[in-house]
């Protein structure tokens, strides 16, 4: 029971603390590949503490939803991350919910955003509101098809069984065509999700573009940190998700601490390496116009559904 | 006859093949399709290379090499002069718009899963998936070129194509027998470069690489 | 006769056009591209002389480390080949030299055609006598790679149309029976332990019983389709007419005239394999199939036509569909009547398109309807096309009339499968269904007929316009129309003893006898 909870927290903590790096880290990243210095991989961080710090200012016309948002924002995708496995492969808290719980924790997140976007009657605040729900729309899908992919070959929705059984296996994964459809599938997913480029840029506040940037328009101060800090948590939590689900090895199958000590260290190593996966990437395409978006997300689509239907067939 | 890692390898490679064969169908750049076809024969000269390391057949290292210079660089660069020459940068036409294409595809590769299946437990072939994946390919590769109108997209169909049967010939059977895959290599050099002396040729006699414009011929 | 001698044979096959192709290269003077041509063409026709002698005396042999097999089938093919190559080098003689004379070819140009040309020969004979199906396969999309620019050869907008339109349907086409050849491997690689000839069709022969059935039967299907474009054969035909209405007349003879033919050889080669590991009904099948639909299409295209290029491509169509047919009932008649068909048809259709050359480059149109008094104009043509027609129209005078009599009596009577193997499937095989498709046989037959000898005779028959200079002096050109015609009329009677023989050896091999 304590060690549960020890490691409960310790799960929260990382998350937390990792979160703005990774967030630095990719910004570094595309700093260097533009042959800038770029700030510190830390800037993220002072940043947040700079918000905190300040006084929010809320418009006269918002209800209690504008409010509640972030704090909802936050706590449900921390919840989401909860259920991911980092360094164990067993979360003390994987009882509480499988893969389908863990897509509508984030959703919930998206809902809420959107709902707070649409609160302040601001004109960017409904632009970005109706353009996340079509982003949302067409992610959730792709989303939950490429995990149930991998739910198939372990034979659980829990994500703590399916990456305890694919850490367990003897060669690299079961079917690696399929995985390797999902994987990719939920690789455009993350980007569509937290809203990075190509889908979204969250470097800019160019009107025309912005969808994440535009729902939060609103908001400073600390609700402003809350919901910066959510969504790289969002960043952090989908980034597990592809290293643990698709890519468990190193990770610890029993709660020793030499095996916790490598499997976080791996774990870092592999959501680092993602983070710059995603800087490269950001600097090597554009911004996609809002109508070829879903052309993107269609291809998210299909290749989960692929994987799913691989699995099928190749194990029928 | 085959470490089950060195399987899941190959079955890894052959995805990946797959992978940029989406990418492909959903790009409209012509000269990112061309790239895309590059990155392909890319993962496929590793692809070779990497059954030659597994089964000690050292021709396969051979036609890997000549997949790395021929696809991967002779190729990609003729057909990128040719875009050069003919300044189209974007090609906006589709006959089939991207979504409906994708979908397309994803039922092609599972028709390709579906025709193979009687075939692949036969034992000897390497992997279990690469030869569904290599039908695939060529499924989509032929997709490719009946939709979209362009002639470099058509060549970049049917190198697609070619990739594919490349693929099954040597994740399927190890590489087929020197002579023979020499001489395909030579087939697709050579249809490659007759095919961008057509695009030059067309046009110059239609102002456009539009194949859509080829109707003179009718009944 | 001893072993060097067929060694010598067999390489010059392969040399004369090689060498005859860089030279082409090499030469300046017009007239010596056509001694060149001629040639090589003598040195083709009598190795491929020499080589059928050893065949019909010792049996199948195979030469030069076993990567060539000669047997009755390929040593068929190759007399096609060799005698319709002679006729199109004769024809190109007369042809070429007006063209240029014209100042319709630039003069430097015909060096690019006579290589392309030769380039073309080489890839053809490489694929009948290749002992591996790969190699087959490689030789194959060679021919392609070597007519493509003969067909667009006037740069013309349409003829650059056609010669696109050939190259990518023939190498997509070819790229689907590439991956047959990889599934036959697939297979083999279970039964023969050495992969360098485990495509061999000497190796592959003797175990093919052994073969993986699943595979077999889907590489048949892929090689089928695949070949099947090269051939012609309807839903894959599409290029064919464009194709044969655009090129210069000597190269659509040889297109019509052999590559049709190299290309059903290399579809009948892989049956052999095929049928040895799955009854032969289903390669049966799926022969009549295809030899239906396209027989049935053509027919009707035949009668709608307006352009006499495109008639004759589609008339081509037809006969490849009646071919099909032949294979597909098989048994000893229908299998005879296949073979005979093709050669009856390779020469009597290099006939109509050499004529179409001439009233082509006489009236300048291929309109039938702005085509009147060929006769008058052209008597020697006029015969000669209304020759080819009554014979493509299966009349009596041609052979023609034999070879399709023969497959439609096996399908008549087909079922009865003189050695088993023949045998159209159970529910057709019931009386009704096999009378049903004797009646669109014939059926599609008498729409051909009436279509093409009613545009065929509007053509020959009646005046010129007075623009049209009247006369036709006797040139080269003519002699190989006179001689295929003669020879056509002659194997309408009675068949020469060792062609007999050869068809028949073929036959035996075709029904695995």
């Amino acid at each position: 029971m304590i060690l549960a909870l020890v490691l409960t927290a310790a799960h929260a903590m990382i998350l937390l603390a990792i979160s703005p790096l990774l967030v630095g880290l990719i910004r570094k990243v595309k700093a260097r590949l533009q042959l800038r210095q770029g700030a510190s991989v830390f800037q993220p961080y002072a940043d947040l503490v700079k918000l905190f710090r300040k006084e929010p200012v809320i418009s006269t016309t918002t209800s209690w939803i504008f409010t509640a948002a972030p704090f909802v924002v936050f706590s449900s995708t921390l919840a989401a991350g909860l259920l991911v496995p980092v360094f164990i492969s067993h979360v003390p808290l994987s009882f509480a919910g499988n893969i389908i719980a863990l897509v509508y924790l984030l959703a919930l997140g998206t809902f809420f955003l959107m709902l707070a976007g649409l609160d302040a009657g601001s004109a960017f605040g409904g632009m970005g509101s109706s353009r996340e729900a079509i982003v949302a729309s067409l992610t959730e899908p792709a989303m939950m098809l490429s995990v149930f992919a991998i739910a198939l070959t372990a034979g659980s929705t829990n994500l703590s069984t399916v990456v305890h059984q694919t850490a367990l296996l003897q060669g690299i994964v079961t079917d690696p065509a399929p995985h390797l459809m999902a994987f990719a599938a939920l690789f455009i997913v993350t980007l569509a999700e937290a809203g990075r480029v190509p889908i979204d840029n969250p470097a800019t506040h160019l009107e025309l573009t912005m969808i994440h940037e535009a729902m939060i328009l609103e908001y400073s101060g600390r609700y402003l940190a809350l919901i910066e800090w959510a969504s790289a948590l969002k960043l952090t939590v989908l980034l597990s998700l592809m290293a643990n689900v698709f890519a468990p090895w190193g990770i610890a199958t029993t709660p020793e601490p030499a095996g916790l000590g490598i499997g976080l260290l791996v774990y870092l190593v592999k959501v680092a390496g993602l983070a710059v996966a995603i800087g490269v990437i950001e600097c090597m395409f554009a911004k996609l116009r809002l109508f070829r978006v879903t052309d993107l997300l269609g291809v998210a689509f299909i290749l989960a559904l692929l994987g799913l239907v691989f699995f099928y067939i190749l194990r029928s | 006859m085959l470490s089950e890692m060195g399987s899941q390898l190959i079955d890894l490679c052959s995805a990946l093949l797959l992978l940029t064969c989406f990418a492909i169908v959903a790009q409209r750049r012509l000269a990112a399709c061309v790239d895309l076809f590059a990155l392909q024969s890319a993962f496929l000269a590793g692809t070779a290379a990497l059954v030659g390391f597994l089964t000690d057949n050292h021709h396969v290292y051979v036609t890997a090499a000549m997949t790395g210079v021929v696809k991967v660089i002779v190729i990609p660069v003729v057909l990128k002069k040719v875009i050069q020459r003919l300044n189209v940068k974007r090609e906006l036409v589709m006959n089939v718009n991207v979504p409906v294409a994708l979908l397309i595809c994803g039922t092609l590769v599972i028709l390709a899963f579906f025709i193979t299946r009687p075939i692949i437990p036969l034992g000897h072939v390497l992997t279990r998936d690469s030869l569904a994946i290599a039908l695939a390919i060529v499924l989509i590769g032929l997709f490719t070129m009946i939709a979209r109108q362009k002639a470099v997209t058509q060549l970049v169909g049917f190198l697609v194509v070619e990739n594919g049967l490349f693929l099954g010939a040597t994740a399927a059977t190890h590489g087929m027998p020197f002579v023979v895959e020499l001489g395909v290599f030579f087939d697709v050099l050579v249809a490659a470069l007759i095919a961008g002396i057509y695009t030059n040729r067309l046009q110059d006699a239609f102002d456009s690489v539009d194949t859509s414009h080829l109707t003179g011929l009718k009944e | 006769m001893t072993d060097w001698s067929v060694t010598i044979a067999a390489a010059m096959l392969v040399v004369a056009p090689l060498l005859a192709g860089g030279l082409s290269l090499a030469v300046r003077r017009p007239s010596l591209l056509h001694v060149i041509n001629l040639t090589s063409m003598g040195l083709l026709v009598l190795a491929e002389l020499l080589i059928t002698r050893m065949v019909l005396d010792d049996g199948p042999l195979t030469v030069l480390g076993a990567s060539m097999y000669f047997d009755a089938l390929s040593v068929f093919v190759l007399f096609i080949i060799g005698t319709v190559g002679l006729a199109c080098s004769l024809y190109m003689r007369s042809y070429l030299d007006e063209q240029v004379a014209r100042g319709v070819i630039a003069p430097n140009r015909l060096n690019l055609f006579f290589f392309l040309f030769h380039m073309f020969l080489l890839a053809m004979v490489l694929a009948t006598t290749a002992n591996s199906i790969g190699v087959q396969w490689v030789a194959v999309e060679a021919t392609t790679l070597a007519t493509t620019f003969l067909i667009a050869f006037w740069r013309r907008r349409e003829s650059l149309e056609a010669g696109w339109k050939y190259l990518i349907l023939c190498s997509v086409g070819i790229s689907l029976a590439l991956f047959g050849v990889v599934l036959v491997y697939y297979s083999s690689l279970h039964v023969l332990s050495d992969v360098g000839t485990a495509l061999n069709v000497t190796e592959l022969l003797p175990v093919a019983d052994r073969l993986n059935q699943h595979v077999l039967k889907l590489a048949f299907i892929f090689i089928l389709v695949g070949y099947g474009t090269k051939v012609g054969l309807v839903p894959m035909h599409s290029w064919l007419p464009d194709a044969y209405t655009e090129a210069p007349a000597p190269v659509v003879a040889m297109l019509a005239g052999v590559l049709e033919v190299v290309a059903v050889y290399a579809i009948l080669r892989i049956k052999m394999v095929v049928d040895h590991a799955v009854p032969a009904s289903f390669s049966g099948n799926l022969l009549l199939l295809l030899g239906f639909a396209s027989f049935v299409t053509a027919a009707l295209f035949i009668l709608v036509q307006r352009n006499y290029k495109r008639l004759f491509a589609y008339s081509s169509i037809e006969h490849m569909g009646i071919a099909m047919i032949g294979f597909g009932i098989g048994g000893t008649v229908g299998t005879f009547g296949g073979l005979f068909h093709l050669l009856n048809h390779a020469f009597a259709k290099s006939v109509a398109f050499f004529a179409a050359g001439n009233v082509h480059r006489r009236f300048r149109t291929v309109d039938i309807g702005q085509v009147q008094g060929v006769i008058v104009a052209q008597p020697w043509t006029a015969m000669a096309l209304l020759f080819a027609g009554l014979a493509l129209s299966a009349l009596p005078p041609g052979a023609l009339f034999a070879s399709e009599t023969s497959i439609v009596t096996a399908l008549t009577v087909s079922g009865g499968g003189e050695n088993g193997a023949a045998a159209l499937p159970a529910s057709l095989a019931a009386e009704n269904g096999r009378m049903g498709l004797v009646t669109v046989f014939l059926l599609s037959a008498v729409l051909a007929f009436g279509g093409l000898i009613y545009r065929v005779t509007v053509m020959v028959w009646g005046t010129p316009q007075q623009d049209i200079v009247r006369g036709e002096a006797w040139t080269a050109g003519h002699a190989p129309m006179v001689l295929l015609i003669a020879a056509l009329i002659g194997f309408g009677f009675v068949l020469p003893a060792p062609l007999r023989e050869l068809l028949g050896r073929a036959t035996n091999l075709l029904l695995l006898q």
